[in-house]
């Protein structure tokens, strides 16, 4: 599936500040060694203006190989050669300790083999438009109904500025990979294989009824 | 004392003579074996010769902040009677992986010392040290009054260790592990207490992973009658925990294990009365996994709440805003960033006695921005909460006027850790940097002690800080400032630095050197990612022979280049124990 998202503004007046400003510097300090490389002759205001919106094509997971490749180019500073999801681009930072982040890793993946004990599953969530994703807890729901509803509460603020009526698909991806649409199959077969879920615009917009 | 004055004014020096005279040691020694505070210890030494002497022979306990700044040789030959013990190791920069493996900071060679001069040692207290399973066996096995060991931040030992302590510290009354590098293969060293072992008051084992064996955990706790500080680990179910609860109602500080598991309606029951049953319980952590179904079951608990650490539970903002009402009184609050700003405004809703928060972020690596905590959080608890002094508060965006406002709340910060996660980050509303915010807080925060800054920060942020920290003692700077100007400012200004690390920051040689007799007045110096080079740390190292000045070298890098500078005063002398990788100048 072919999905083309812009970054998207945050919901205030200035749109080349923060979101830009972060993900240039924090490339670059991925890639180069001293602040003077990454930095250097910043100058706040002109650069900014210039930042461009970055786009992504392509389902997230492609995102994905796209971070690992470029962390295989990055030749300094010891990049953490940790496999598992949510790895640090700069060493060390942001600065939390080591056995901290251990617990954070542990705590977001289902535990095995434990009897009687119903399983924690965060799974990322995005909307379409929305360059804010968020994490929900899916094993708290226990029907589409109710997690739709949550889902509805938690994105209602970036729908203020979209115009009545414009509807939205709920859609996932399963442990193949593949995107599907939210409520085909039974909630137990939803709730194994989902890995994250995605809110897409559906087609022209229509009035309410 | 006023016949004393008396007879000075009458005929000073022979009055004098008497004072001194008739002021036995042995009633100097009783004196000053009052004094606990070691800075007012280390004032007390520096009076005369007389006190000097009288001091080091009542001290008991003696905390070493740099394990390098004295040797085992020269603090047994001073201090002779010592009970306690507190040193710290590494760089505090080694949490976050930026110190090479085997750095040093390995505690044998002290153990050896004190086993031959303190052998009646009854408390260890080590961060960040290096410790090896033989260590703790040799502890065990050497040290008979042994009473408290606390272990943070340490690695090198596994749970063999721990086996040698239960086994064999008979009088133990505090094993404290929390937070390190552990090699955990098994459970089984909780079963290596004793069945005649009814000493313990503190047992924390909240960190470790493997499954301990319940039975033996339950024998252990209903035979330590004066238990007060009981944290588990994750692998104590519900069900169990209120097995613990019901052995041990005179629990002050509780760490539960995990809060996730299907409970009907009695076992519910039963775990509410347990909880209610602990009247005594001030401090609440642990809580992995926690469930909004069973969080009614702390509520009654909650009223006496002063610190609760939820830094391992993800709740969300509906359900932990539940839970907060019901702890009107809580002054120290761990959280994760999961409850976002709405959380944090139940905080300040909820929380006037609050004096402590940590809010920590629940996924500091993804690169799509996860919503956590933002400036208006931080802003709604500064209104709620004006006795707030301590402060670490990771986030993703941050503006000056909301610090601004926040110190104007809450003056009184005396350490103020601020983490915007991305580096180099400006005010997200004016596009400025965010020195104005750094420089309200110096300005407004006459007693801040510690300050970490962040964000897009150019060198007027230092020249604030060097102007008005005049009680900064601890410093930490990453991805900031503009030129060697910048840390030359704090180096000038900041009369009471102790601590100062600064990382990928574009201070070079001039700021370095800038700092030469400052380095002396300091417990320690780190530098690295910066513009020092190794000509710059040799002549460092020759004008200050009473500075080790240590360079970790990287792999590949430009051998003209200091990639990390580790600074600090002892009276040790260079050390022999350090690796490869680490050069003495």
């Amino acid at each position: 599936m072919e999905l083309q998202l812009g970054l998207a503004l945050p919901n205030h007046n200035n749109p080349s500040a923060g979101n830009g400003v972060g993900f240039k510097s924090r490339k670059d300090a991925a890639n180069k060694r001293s602040f003077q490389e990454a930095f250097g002759n910043y100058k706040i205001r002109d650069e900014l203006q210039m930042m461009p919106l970055l786009l992504w094509s392509g389902p997230p997971d492609e995102e994905d190989d796209d971070r690992k490749g470029q962390k295989k180019r990055n030749s300094c500073n010891n990049i953490n050669k940790n496999e598992e999801e949510g790895e640090e681009l700069v060493v060390g930072w942001p600065p939390i300790q080591s056995w901290r982040k251990k617990s954070l890793l542990h705590g977001q993946h289902p535990q095995q083999g434990q009897v009687g004990r119903r399983v924690s599953k965060f799974v990322k969530v995005k909307m379409e438009g929305v360059g804010i994703a968020r994490k929900i807890n899916l094993s708290l729901y226990n029907s589409f109904e109710t997690l739709a509803n949550s889902l509805i509460h938690m994105f209602a603020t970036y729908q203020k500025s979209e115009k009545r009526g414009v509807r939205y698909t709920l859609t996932y991806q399963d442990k193949e990979g593949d995107w599907l649409i939210a409520g085909d199959v039974p909630w137990q077969t939803f709730i194994e294989s989902v890995q994250r879920l995605e809110i897409l615009r559906c087609g022209a917009v229509e009035s309410r009824p | 004392m006023e016949s004393e004055s008396k007879r000075k004014k009458e005929s000073p020096n022979t009055a004098e003579l008497a004072v001194t005279a008739s002021f036995p040691d042995e009633v100097l020694e009783i004196v000053l074996s009052l004094l606990t505070s070691h800075r007012d210890r280390s004032s007390v030494s520096l009076v005369c010769k007389d006190w000097y002497r009288a001091e080091r022979w009542s001290r008991t306990q003696v905390f070493i902040g740099n394990c390098y700044s004295v040797s085992p040789e020269i603090l047994t030959r001073r201090f002779p009677n010592i009970r306690s013990v507190t040193l710290k190791g590494k760089p505090r920069f080694s949490d976050f992986n930026l110190v090479p493996p085997n750095w040093g900071a390995d505690i044998h060679a002290w153990l050896v010392a004190f086993a031959a001069k303190y052998p009646f040692l009854e408390e260890l207290r080590l961060k960040r040290m290096a410790v090896s399973d033989e260590s703790l066996e040799f502890l065990a096995s050497n040290f008979p009054n042994f009473k408290l060991l606390s272990l943070l931040s340490c690695d090198g030992f596994s749970t063999d260790g721990l086996a040698a302590i239960a086994t064999h510290c008979k009088n133990l009354t505090e094993l404290d592990i929390q937070e390190n590098g552990i090699e955990d293969s098994s459970g089984s060293w909780l079963s290596c207490f004793p069945e005649s072992f009814t000493s313990l008051e503190v047992l924390n084992f909240a960190n470790l992973t493997s499954e301990v064996n319940t039975d033996a955990l339950e024998r252990l706790v209903s035979r330590c009658k004066s238990l007060k500080v009981l944290k588990v680990n994750k692998s104590i179910s519900l069900e169990q925990l209120q097995r613990l609860l019901v052995r041990a109602p005179q629990l002050e500080e509780l760490g539960t294990g995990s809060f996730l598991q299907d409970l009907t309606a009695r076992p519910y029951a039963d775990l509410e009365s347990a909880f209610n049953n602990c009247k005594n319980i001030h401090t609440l952590s642990g809580l992995w996994e926690a469930v909004p179904l069973y969080l009614p079951a702390l509520y009654n608990s909650c009223a006496n709440l002063t610190f609760l650490n939820l830094s391992y539970t993800a709740l969300q903002s509906g359900e932990f805003a539940k839970l907060v009402v019901h702890c009107p009184r809580l002054r120290r609050l761990w959280i994760l960033d999961t409850v976002e700003d709405k959380g944090l405004e139940a905080v300040g809703s909820n929380c006037p006695l609050l004096e402590e928060l940590r809010v920590f972020p629940a996924d500091p690596f993804d690169e799509e921005i996860i919503h956590g905590v933002t400036e208006e959080g931080f802003v709604a608890v500064s209104f709620g909460c004006r006795r707030l002094h301590y402060v670490l508060y990771f986030c993703r965006q941050m503006t000056n006027a909301a610090v601004a406002t926040i110190v104007q709340n809450c003056p009184n910060f005396t350490h103020f850790r601020l983490c915007i996660m991305t580096p180099g980050l400006p005010d997200y509303l004016t596009n400025e940097p965010m020195d104005e915010a750094f420089g309200a807080v110096v300005k407004t925060c006459s007693k801040l002690q510690r300050l970490s800054v962040s964000g897009l920060l150019t060198d007027l942020t230092f020249e604030y800080i060097g102007k008005y920290a005049k009680n900064l003692e601890t410093l930490s700077v990453a991805f900031a400032g503009r030129s060697d100007r910048g840390m030359q400012c704090v180096l000038e200004g900041c009369p009471k630095l102790r601590k100062l690390e600064i990382r990928d920051c574009p201070f070079g040689n001039e700021a370095l050197l800038s700092g030469l007799e400052k380095y002396e007045s300091m417990r320690s110096l780190w530098m690295s990612a910066c513009n020092v080079t190794m000509n710059a740390c040799r002549r460092l190292a020759k004008q200050m022979p009473r500075l080790n000045v240590e360079v970790m070298k990287e792999d590949g890098s430009d051998d003209s280049q200091a990639d990390k500078v580790y600074i600090y005063r002892t009276v040790a002398g260079p050390r022999r124990d350090a690796p490869p990788s680490v050069l003495t100048l």
